[in-house]
């Protein structure tokens, strides 16, 4: 894979990084006092790593913790934040659950456990459909490209070009393609699919799938790419030799390109699980969720609760909810998947 | 506790001591210099340079002009004429960005505008509580009086927060030469009526109504009506108040609007249709006569004149077309048929703000400059004494509607502050959208209403 | 040494896309065409109308939704392209991505230095704790940090750019510690030798070798400001805060509502730096992308 080497991060230099840490001390020249030198390196390694550190605390870790700490108050919109009042978890099971108020449990389930589930549900789904819908369709592109044929490099750059767009210009222009009366809209119908009741993007079931649609316009590119610079790592010869024994097209990728790029798949997976979680910007431009929420996020929920309806504590255990999900995504596909990967590469992580 | 905060800023960002008193004394210490406090009392201020930072909606239109904008300006411009110690920065916005997003942040981050726009109603009554609004009762006193019964939405527990410079209610604008194609020949005055009324329409092949769900508000505008024929106004005042929907009249709202909904006035696919962007939107269908009706407040000439070619003769015609009654009254329910849904437009002081920003404030809304507001914008003035200056014939009978009117009620999502009223209009929207029910909008509320 | 890395790199790159080339049977060859046809228009397709969009008046799209400009109209590009909020948007969208840029790539590559060639106590636990980072997309952190940088008096340009660089150096520190631990260790004995300390072999030895991990975090650190949108969103509040191009169209959107084909164009416009962006550094993405996860 090209990328790899490109990185750096390929089997041999990888290696000699390992070695080239461990060797580091005694490479020094001789003549320099141990203990000038000891606190030399120190002082070397605050000034590197200092204003990165510093930035990251303050800007990251600082802003998560504060998060973290909203989640647990009762934030009144009256009120500035240092006389909110604290209410431990009651914002988490509001969210999860209605709160654990008997009196008042249906009408918050109603209120907002729905709502957060909705769009856990939405979430979920996106995830789900990346697996079984937007793989499937980018390899098959990806394998059936893997070639060489006339205009190649331009049509990886189109079938990519749309990755870089932001978001929010991305869904403004579908926003107006799909008006009810849009041009898609119109092309459709000349060749006999009707939209659906409520319209494209807010109707309540169809909305979501026109925005599953969007989202997949936006990044299939990626995973394209990605594979196809996977592929392009699989040595010929592999494939030169089953060729020669007889094998077909589809067994030569089933049995050698699609394993063989196996590890590429397992990072695309994961950049697009993480990125499904967080999505936002593409929802919110659309609208903000959705009308009755049939695209909503997690995050486009946080955002809606804490800046149009002023609960800032609320929000918050969104947010810290939705950081939950993410890393427990991380870790569990770093042990599990991952680690598979990494393991014939001595010196990774170290 | 905002100063609280700017001051740590200030500790933080600034060695030196006497940009730190600077801070204190002016109390808006990153864009207001320093001032002495004026010691002549109010006529004579001090002449230390102040700046007034200005936040409004007035954003340019649809062609590009901004007629409210432009009028701003020169206000500004008379102002500082006068007072040339005053600089003014305005900073215009967008109005649902200015409403949800900008100004509550500015708020709570401590670092506000000195003059901002300000709707009124719960809203503001939420700002005020927070201590973010600065009690203009005893500086504007004569302005309060001379402005009458359109101040109360910025006023709170009997102190005023702000002044309103246009205010006006709303009702039905419809195209008359639709009616006249459906046959139509009275302004209905009741609900049969309006059911009569779009059985013609639909009979005649025209979109009966138009509405905008995909904003929201647009369509919870509808339940509030319904709310309104069927609430009291008791029980309509004290919602206001203290967040109690247990009058069953909330209910009855929403399957009103459920049956309303029932007979599909609406436009096709209403839930996907905004309100005011492109030919598609709500108000472009009715611009462009392929819808007959919309229910919109007083502003909405003039969205309807930015789908014209923007000629006299073009603004003409429409104009000449457009027709306006009040929302028709309902059967039974225990409101007042004449009561009318209304809301406005005004301007706040922010606590810390100089005491030459409630000065201004009451240069905007003297007699002399709502007229000229009128005549600059076409819009409608608060001001009594500007009545004569409003031309359109439209917003002439609008303006009657809204002094015959038994009592206006504030726009209810204003009223009830935006965590009850965003979960109230959600409601709303999930009943037009088909996923919600009548007593889902009030159960939301409620909710809403608990966590505060 | 630098030239010998790179040529190896490229000697690799090119025997295997020529090796790729040989296979496949040439009657396959239309199947690869179709689909790369069906896709290029799907892709392109959409972008192409919103362009054309931009070329007809409200009047003709009213009429024909899917028609063809006629007449064509230049008029809507003309009025902002010759506006200056077009260019001011795009201004300051560019002073802000290469500000973060450059601090993304100046402070990820010096703290990734000492991660990947020091050996001292911590070391895996900071690199554990930037790896972390990844975690922690600015949207959950929004509220909180608003209210740090208004603490801060961080507004304006300043309090797009500091946060940006702060949560793009995860991804950088990540990428950049296995680059800068391949590069020779014989490289260093030597620069030792010549009496380089070792901050002098950062500054004349690894930085000039790591230009290529750190264009490649470069780029990604522009594209993620370039089409940052909630930070901005909600850091507009500032009195002086400049608006950036994302931000730019939504607000074109809000203030010209019956101008729809003005929409389209400047929609339309608001995509092209990106995309010209992305033709020039499509390589570096691709390379970024993946090497993000790999590291």
């Amino acid at each position: 894979m090209t990328a790899l080497e490109a990185s750096g991060t390929g089997t041999g230099p990888a290696t000699d990084a390992k070695a080239s840490v461990a060797g580091s001390t005694p490479v020094t020249p001789a003549a320099y006092n141990p203990r000038r030198d000891r606190r030399r390196k120190w002082l070397e390694i605050v000034i590197f790593v200092g204003p990165a550190l510093l930035l990251f605390l303050v800007f990251v870790i600082f802003p998560m913790i504060m998060a973290a700490r909203y989640s647990l108050y009762k934030w009144d919109s009256r009120q500035p934040f240092e006389l909110a009042e604290f209410i431990g978890f009651d914002n988490y099971t509001r969210a999860l659950m209605g709160g654990t108020d008997p009196e008042t449990k249906e009408i918050f389930w109603k209120a907002y456990a729905q709502p957060f589930w909705n769009a856990v549900g939405n979430n979920a789904q996106i995830i789900a459909l990346s697996m079984l819908v937007q793989l499937p369709i980018a390899m098959i592109i990806a394998l059936v490209l893997n070639r060489k044929f006339p205009g190649r490099s331009s049509v990886r750059l189109i079938i990519f070009a749309p990755y870089v767009l932001s978001e929010v210009v991305a869904g403004l222009m579908w926003l107006m393609l799909l008006d009810p009366r849009g041009p898609v809209t119109e092309m459709l119908a000349a060749i006999g699919i009707s939209d659906p009741a409520g319209g494209w993007l807010e109707d309540p079931q169809a909305g979501f799938w026109t925005f599953f649609f969007i989202v997949s316009w936006k990044y299939i590119g990626l995973a394209i790419i990605l594979f196809l610079a996977g592929l392009s790592g699989v040595p010929p010869e592999l494939q030169e030799a089953a060729s020669i024994d007889g094998a077909s097209w589809w067994q030569v990728q089933w049995r050698i390109n699609i394993p063989l790029i196996g590890p590429t798949v397992r990072v695309w997976a994961f950049l697009s699980i993480i990125g499904s979680i967080q999505l936002f910007d593409m929802a919110w431009v659309l609208n903000k969720g959705g009308s009755t929420g049939q695209y909503s996020t997690i995050a486009t929920l946080m955002v809606d609760i804490g800046t149009q309806r002023n609960d800032g504590g609320y929000a918050s255990a969104l947010a810290i909810i939705m950081f939950i999900f993410s890393m427990v995504a991380a870790i569990t596909y770093m042990t599990i998947v991952m680690r598979r990967d990494n393991g014939a590469r001595a010196g990774k992580g170290a | 506790m905002a100063n609280m905060r700017r001051l740590g800023a200030f500790a933080a960002f600034t060695t030196s001591a006497a940009l730190l008193l600077a801070a204190c004394s002016s109390g808006d210490g990153e864009t207001t210099d320093p001032t002495d406090s004026p010691t002549n009392g109010e006529a004579e201020q001090s002449a230390e340079p102040v700046t007034l930072t200005w936040w409004h909606n007035a954003v340019a239109g649809d062609n590009g002009e901004n007629a409210l904008g432009d009028y701003w300006q020169t206000v500004a411009d008379a102002y500082t004429a006068e007072n040339p110690h005053v600089t003014i920065e305005i900073e215009q916005v967008q109005n649902e960005d200015l409403q949800r997003t900008r100004i509550p942040l500015a708020l709570q981050s401590g670092d506000a505008p000195d003059l901002f726009q300000a709707w009124g109603g719960g809203e503001l009554a939420s700002q005020v509580e927070s201590g973010y609004v600065q009690d203009l009762s005893e500086t504007l006193a004569d302005d309060i009086e001379r402005l009458g019964g359109g101040v109360s939405p910025w006023q709170h527990e009997g102190s005023t927060y702000g002044l309103p410079f246009t205010f006006g209610v709303e009702g039905i604008w419809y195209r008359e030469s639709l009616f006249e194609e459906a046959g139509i020949t009275e302004e209905p005055a009741t609900m049969d009526e309006l059911n009569a009324a779009v059985q013609a329409l639909k009979d005649a092949d025209i979109t009966p109504i138009a509405v905008g769900a995909a904003d929201g508000w647009p369509a919870a505008h509808w339940w509030y009506n319904f709310a309104l024929r069927s609430c009291s106004q008791d029980v309509m005042a004290a919602a206001g108040v203290d967040r109690d929907f247990s009058d069953p009249c909330w209910v009855q709202a929403g399957e009103q609007l459920e049956e309303f909904l029932g007979t599909e006035p609406f436009q096709d696919q209403f839930i996907s249709t905004v309100a005011q962007t492109g030919a598609t939107s709500s108000a472009g269908l009715v611009a462009s006569g392929d819808a007959a009706m919309e229910l919109m407040g007083q502003w909405n000439v003039f969205v309807y004149e930015g789908f014209t070619d923007g000629t006299d003769e073009g603004i003409a015609a429409l104009q000449d077309d457009l027709g306006w009654f009040p929302m028709p009254a309902t059967d039974g329910g225990n409101g007042d048929p004449s009561a009318a849904l209304g809301g406005g437009d005004g301007f706040s002081c922010y606590v810390d703000a100089p005491p030459e920003c409630a000065d201004f404030l009451s240069f905007i809304v003297s007699d002399a400059n709502q007229m000229e507001f009128t005549e600059a914008t076409g819009a409608l003035p608060v001001a009594p004494a500007a009545a004569d200056a409003v031309t359109n014939p439209v917003l002439v009978e609008l303006a009657q509607v809204a002094g015959n009117a038994e009592y206006v009620q504030l726009w209810l999502d204003t009223s009830f502050g935006t965590n009850v009223g965003g979960a109230m209009n959600d409601g709303i929207v999930s009943i037009f959208a088909g996923t919600g029910e009548a007593q889902d909008v009030v159960d939301l509320m409620t909710a809403a209403a608990l966590t505060e | 040494m630098a030239t010998a890395v790179k040529d190896d790199v490229k000697k690799r790159r090119s025997s295997q896309s020529r090796a790729r080339t040989r296979l496949g049977g040439d009657s396959s060859i239309y199947v690869t065409i179709f689909v790369a046809l069906i896709a290029v228009g799907l892709t392109l397709g959409p972008i192409l109308f919103l362009g054309l969009g931009g070329f007809r008046t409200n009047g003709q799209i009213a009429e024909d939704p899917t028609g063809l400009p006629n007449p064509w109209v230049w008029q809507n590009y003309w009025d902002i392209l010759t506006g200056s909020t077009f260019w001011e948007f795009t201004l300051n969208s560019a002073i802000i991505s290469i500000a973060t840029t450059a601090g993304v790539v100046l402070f990820g590559t010096m703290a990734a230095y000492p991660l990947a060639r020091y050996s001292f106590r911590g070391r895996e636990g900071v690199f554990l704790m930037f790896t972390a980072g990844l975690m922690f997309p600015l949207t959950v952190a929004i509220f909180p940090l608003f209210l740090l940088l208004q603490d801060l008096g961080l507004g304006g340009m300043w309090g797009l750019i500091i946060p940006q660089i702060a949560f793009a150096l995860p991804v950088t520190v990540i990428i950049m510690r296995p680059f800068l631990a391949a590069l020779p260790d014989e490289l260093e004995e030597a620069s030792f030798m010549d009496g380089l300390t070792r901050v002098g072999f950062f500054f004349r030895m690894v930085l000039p070798l790591a230009r290529p991990g750190m264009v490649t975090v470069g780029v990604l650190a522009f594209l993620g400001s370039w089409n940052a949108y909630l930070l901005p969103l909600v850091m507009l509040t500032g009195r002086d805060a400049p608006t950036t191009l994302p931000l730019g169209v939504t607000q074109f959107q809000g203030q010209n509502a019956a101008n729809f084909a003005g929409i389209m164009a400047y929609t339309f416009l608001a995509m092209i730096p990106a995309l010209v962006f992305f033709l020039m550094m499509e390589k570096r993405i691709v390379d970024g992308l993946s090497g993000a996860v790999k590291g």
